[in-house]
């Protein structure tokens, strides 16, 4: 319970990053969750009728969920995210327990996967968390291990293993999505971080092979794969859903049936939660499409500028690192919905049902506003403030590090790691 | 300042990597918003119009059929529904692993088989055709729609669940009087289409209408929304009324029966008529069928020979001819005609009559049928005008029936007016082809001073919801002939069943019924000629003469027997009649009605309303009074003989009595405990037990 407050304490510690958030960031998220919310009773009312005799069922869920991811992402962007780094371990930590736990045998089943782990009445779906973990453990290590990144044994090996552990865990619910996403942020987070080009091409060459023999070796994703690849010929068993969210999308036309028009809905199974594009296509048309390409593009051009801003090499990492999962999760999850890709299970963020990913994606916005926060000019001197005991012990700590870094600011919170190191 | 650091950060271009992974994002978009520009704008149509074939293509939803009723609105077509069992094979099918689906489809295909009592080999075949459609087994009964619930449903003992059947209600066509009306009813086929009689001349009113539907099915086949439809009855086919009343329809055909099983006819035809609205009240044909298994009949019973076979009526016609013979003033009713001895030439052919005489009066001339007499009135009103007077009775055209092969008769078989020989001929009803719904509608204009009614078959058509959507008011063809002429034909017809008459058979006790009997020869199909064997026994008439409130045709076809219209066709008149006249509460002549003020006065009213309503029931089975040992004291009763008796009759005797009767079984009295002649006190028991008469 102390151990508790006390880090509630550290967390919500005041720090002099207290200037403005990316606020066309913030109002994009924001809108895309309220988005989400409408979208989700809009493709879940039938079969919430159906199967539950309540048509705001699913509605219900998703609006708390909602309340819940934005005080999340509220609280998130308040709390500066150099003090994330002593809970880095211990995230990765849980996270990975969460999914052997779920592996083995503890997981709900659903969809014939064990992807979701039951505490009580809530479902959680615990990739999802381990997606932010990942990012959040590999800025922390990249930043630490600054030029050695270049190195193979220190450099790229670790974060492969820990990486491969957690994609492992994935596939063997089967998440195949997941791990892909896991397997491609690694990538991408090592090459930003400076991984030397060989090495990486060697390893995704062999990740390729492995990635193969296990869809190859798998009989159920080999037969998706040929599925996808013949679609009108499987239409109505083993591609059945990408052929009726490919029929969503085509009957949306330019302009699309209109908001809680579609009826396709009755057809595509998953329609609220992975497939939930497919229905958007239908209601909205390409028109509403291409509005929510442009909120992810947004999303991803502000995560990256955030990231080319950022203060220090941590920060540039999880910005960058966010805002690609978001990308490519939209960019998978449209493209599987549009069958350009062979169906996986993955969630368009902020938009499809699920309390485990719009509570991870929202608390993940959160992280990247606080990055996007400027430290504000002229306030640098807390101390004259005074902020009550923690906060100048913090910054006392702060000034220490200074004495002997030779980056003061770009490690003011190292003060606090030291402290909870003693 | 930031940026300066992230870019100069030793050789490792972090601005450019980033750079090449955000294209690599960007260039998954670009493919992403080319491929959805490609399949909503460019191919958007064609993706629609797929969409909508899917969810509308299974909508074969039949509406329920509307039900027949009878006048009284006693149901004589119903429509239950009925489960079907159908197969989505796709779903059956679904996530099973290519090389899985032979052995799943065996083993479902096992299952599905067992259930509903089918060969597996085919089942099999079904499910493999992968079909989203296609039906199992139509109409199953309860306990394979259970058996295939439980294989749906649940996990049964180590069998895996069977997906993708369905289970619905489909309309089973039920006729609840079973074999009542058969021919006129017809039939509906499995796919719910009138084949037959009423079903099918009235099958757009009955069906109902499908393509008003507009509903949604999902993947699983149930039907989800239906637009605008809140009301399943909605989709109902309508109601149809008919002006048959079941009670005499049943008479009708009871007697019918009764007559060509006596007298080994090969068919026959009642059609009982309201003369003054035109409503038929009975249509019975011989030999009928059961609707409920249409199947097992012939072609032959299935023929509504009332309305679709012609046959040359006979001396019946000779009414008509009188008719018109009066109308023209060709005769006169006082008038006295020669008849020749029997025996007339006209040109080669000669006339011969049954009851050969000399002068008689135009009374007679019905009565005892004379053939010369008519072909003399039919003579000198010459073939035109005889020809136009039988037209205007409604001879030689269909009324427009809504049943099926309705046939209009012939007056001129060769296509071309009369010669003398057929004007002669036709006048007492030879070489002439009639209905015998023509001659019911012929009779009743006569019965109701002299206009053709249209037949009234149905009386109102109303939606499943009580909207009448229309409603049959009596309408006059024409006027056959002046209400003078057809008042002076009906007493004339009077004659016909009293005294040296030929249809004595058809009266009926306390009322004046006219009619008029006829016994035509058939023509042999093979020589071309009249045949000596085969007969046409025919009656008709109405009753009371003097206020008609039924008339009647009766046709018997081939009786062999007896030949004779009045031996045959006259009893079947009088049973339908009286049945009838009871049945409309007409008193016999002689009796007075009691007024109730006077029952009222009575001593005892009670028993004075008993007495006159057991003195309305007619004849009641005479009371055995038996000899017993023992005398009967105060208070002691000696229990009468009353086998054979209907329950009702016993248990009134008995309660009169005074014992109180205890009644096992149904039907007729068959033993009576303590036996009859045995003194018992007042208020003791008696057993009375019925058996089904044999």
């Amino acid at each position: 319970m102390n151990a508790l407050m006390r880090t509630f304490r550290v967390l919500l510690a005041r720090s002099d990053r207290t200037g403005p958030v990316d606020q066309g960031l913030a109002a994009v998220a924001v809108a895309l969750i309220g988005f989400g919310v409408v979208m989700v009773y809009s493709a879940s009312v039938i079969e919430a009728t159906i199967d539950f005799g309540d048509a705001q069922f699913y509605l219900k869920r998703q609006v708390l969920y909602a309340l819940g991811a934005l005080l999340l992402m509220g609280l998130f962007a308040r709390i500066d995210y150099h003090k994330l780094r002593p809970f880095t371990y211990g995230a990765l930590a849980v996270v990975t327990l969460l999914l052997t736990l779920s592996v083995l045998g503890f997981g709900h089943t659903g969809g014939g996967a064990a992807r979701w782990l039951a505490v009580g009445p809530v479902h959680i779906q615990p990739s999802e968390a381990a997606k932010l973990a990942l990012i959040i453990w590999l800025a922390y290590s990249l930043d630490k291990k600054q030029e050695q990144v270049k190195t193979f044994w220190i450099g790229v090996l670790p974060h492969l293993i820990i990486a491969g552990v957690m994609m492992l865990l994935c596939l063997k619910q089967p998440d195949f999505g997941g791990a892909v996403v896991l397997l491609a942020l690694t990538f991408t987070m090592l090459f930003v971080a400076g991984a030397r080009l060989h090495w990486l091409v060697l390893v995704s060459m062999g990740g390729s092979l492995a990635g193969y023999w296990l869809v190859r070796f798998r009989a159920y994703r080999w037969d998706r794969i040929m599925a996808w690849w013949d679609m009108g010929e499987h239409r109505q068993d083993l591609a059945y859903q990408p052929f009726q969210s490919v029929m969503s999308f085509g009957s949306g036309e330019l302009t699309g049936l209109g908001l809680g028009r579609g009826l396709q809905v009755l057809y595509l199974p998953e329609a609220h939660t992975d497939f939930i594009s497919a229905i958007i296509g239908e209601e909205l048309g390409f028109v509403g499409i291409l509005v929510l390409c442009t909120a992810y593009l947004l999303i991803v051009a502000r995560g990256v500028r955030i990231a080319l801003r950022a203060e220090d090499d941590y920060g540039s990492h999880i910005a960058f690192g966010i805002s690609v999962l978001f990308g490519l999760q939209a960019l998978l999850n449209m493209g599987v919905a549009m069958s350009i890709l062979p169906t996986k299970g993955l969630t368009l963020p902020f938009v499809s049902y699920g309390g485990s990913s719009l509570l991870v994606s929202a608390v993940a916005m959160g992280i990247l506003l606080n990055v996007s926060r400027g430290r504000e000019t002229g306030k640098g001197n807390s101390r004259a403030r005074g902020r009550g005991p923690e906060a100048s012990a913090t910054v006392v700590t702060a000034a220490g590090f200074a004495v002997s870094r030779p980056r003061p600011c770009r490690d003011p919170m190292g003060g606090a790691v030291a402290e909870e190191a003693t | 300042m930031n940026s300066a650091q992230l870019s100069g950060r030793g050789g490792r271009w972090v601005r450019m990597r980033m750079g090449l992974l955000c294209g690599f994002l960007a260039v998954g978009l670009g493919v992403l918003v080319a491929t959805s520009y490609q399949l909503m704008a460019s191919d958007g149509k064609a993706w629609r119009e797929l969409a909508e074939q899917q969810r509308q293509r299974r909508l074969h939803v039949v509406p329920k059929r509307g039900t027949i009723y009878d006048r009284n609105g006693s149901a004589l077509a119903i429509t239950v529904e009925v489960p079907s069992v159908s197969l989505d094979a796709v779903e059956l099918l679904r996530g099973v692993p290519g090389r899985d689906v032979p052995g799943v489809a065996r083993e479902a295909a096992n299952a599905i088989a067992e259930a509903l009592g089918l060969d597996p080999a085919v089942v099999e075949r079904r499910i493999l055709e992968k079909r989203r459609f296609a039906w199992l087994k139509r109409r199953i009964s309860e306990g394979e729609a259970v058996a295939i619930r439980a294989l749906s449903s649940t996990e049964s003992a180590g069998r895996r669940r069977v997906r993708g059947l369905l289970v619905e209600g489909e309309g089973q066509r039920f006729y609840p009087r079973r074999a009542l009306g058969g021919p006129l009813l017809g039939f509906v086929a499995p796919d719910g289409e009138g084949k037959d009689g009423l079903e099918l001349g009235l099958d757009d009113n009955l069906k109902g209408h499908v393509e008003l539907l507009r509903g949604l099915r999902d993947r699983s086949g149930r039907l989800l929304l239906a637009d605008g439809i809140q009301d399943e009855r909605a989709l109902a086919g309508h109601d149809v009324q008919l002006t048959i009343d079941q009670g005499i329809q049943f008479v009708a055909e009871r007697e019918l029966e009764a007559a060509v099983r006596i007298f080994e006819a090969s068919g026959g035809s009642v059609i009982v008529v309201d003369p003054f609205t035109g409503e038929l009240l009975a249509l019975a044909n011989w030999p009928g069928y059961n609707p409920n298994d249409y199947r097992t009949s012939a072609v032959e019973q299935r023929r509504n020979r009332s309305v679709s076979d012609t046959y040359e009526p006979g001396s019946s016609v000779k009414i008509f001819t009188l008719a018109v013979g009066l109308a023209h003033g060709a005769i006169a009713p006082t008038q006295r005609l020669y008849c020749e001895k029997g025996m007339m030439q006209v040109d080669n052919v000669t006339i011969r009559d049954t009851h050969p005489s000399e002068w008689l009066s135009v009374a007679d001339v019905l009565a005892i049928s004379s053939n010369i007499c008519a072909a003399k009135v039919g003579l000198s009103l010459g073939g035109a005008k005889l020809y136009e007077g039988f037209r205007r009775f409604g001879f030689g055209e269909a009324s427009g029936m809504p049943v099926p092969g309705e046939a209009s008769g012939t007056l001129r078989p060769r296509g071309r007016p009369w010669v003398q020989v057929e004007t002669a001929s036709a006048a007492f009803g030879q070489g002439i082809g009639v209905t015998n719904l023509q001659m019911a509608m012929g009779v009743a204009a006569l019965a109701n001073g002299g206009e053709l009614m249209e037949p009234i078959l149905v009386r109102r058509v109303a939606t499943a919801t009580g909207e009448v959507v229309r409603e049959a008011v009596p309408r006059v063809r024409r006027r056959a002939v002046s209400a003078r002429v057809a008042r002076t034909v009906a007493e004339l017809m009077v004659a016909v069943t009293e005294g040296e008459g030929t249809g004595t058979e058809a009266a009926i006790e306390g009322y004046r019924v006219a009619g008029k009997t006829a016994t035509a020869q058939k023509t042999d199909p093979r020589t071309g000629r009249y045949s000596l064997d085969d007969y046409i026994a025919s009656f008709v008439g109405f009753v009371p003469a003097e206020k008609p409130v039924v008339a009647i045709a009766v046709m018997v076809d081939s009786p062999r027997v007896d030949h004779a219209g009045g031996n045959v066709a006259a009893p079947i008149f009088r049973r339908v009649g009286a049945m009838a006249l009871t049945y409309y509460g007409l008193l016999p002549q002689g009796t007075k009605p009691t007024p109730v003020a006077d029952l009222a006065q009575a001593p005892d009213p009670a028993q004075a309303t008993y007495e006159v309503l057991r003195r309305s029931e007619g004849k009641k089975p005479p009371v055995q009074e038996v000899a017993g040992a023992g005398a009967v004291r105060e208070g002691q009763v000696r229990v009468p003989d009353m086998t054979g008796w209907p329950a009702r009759e016993a248990v009134r005797r008995a309660v009169e009595l005074g014992v109180t009767p205890e009644v096992q079984g149904t039907g007729l009295l068959s033993r009576q405990v303590p036996t009859p002649g045995t003194v018992v006190s007042k208020g003791e028991k008696l057993t009375l037990v019925f058996e089904p008469a044999t």
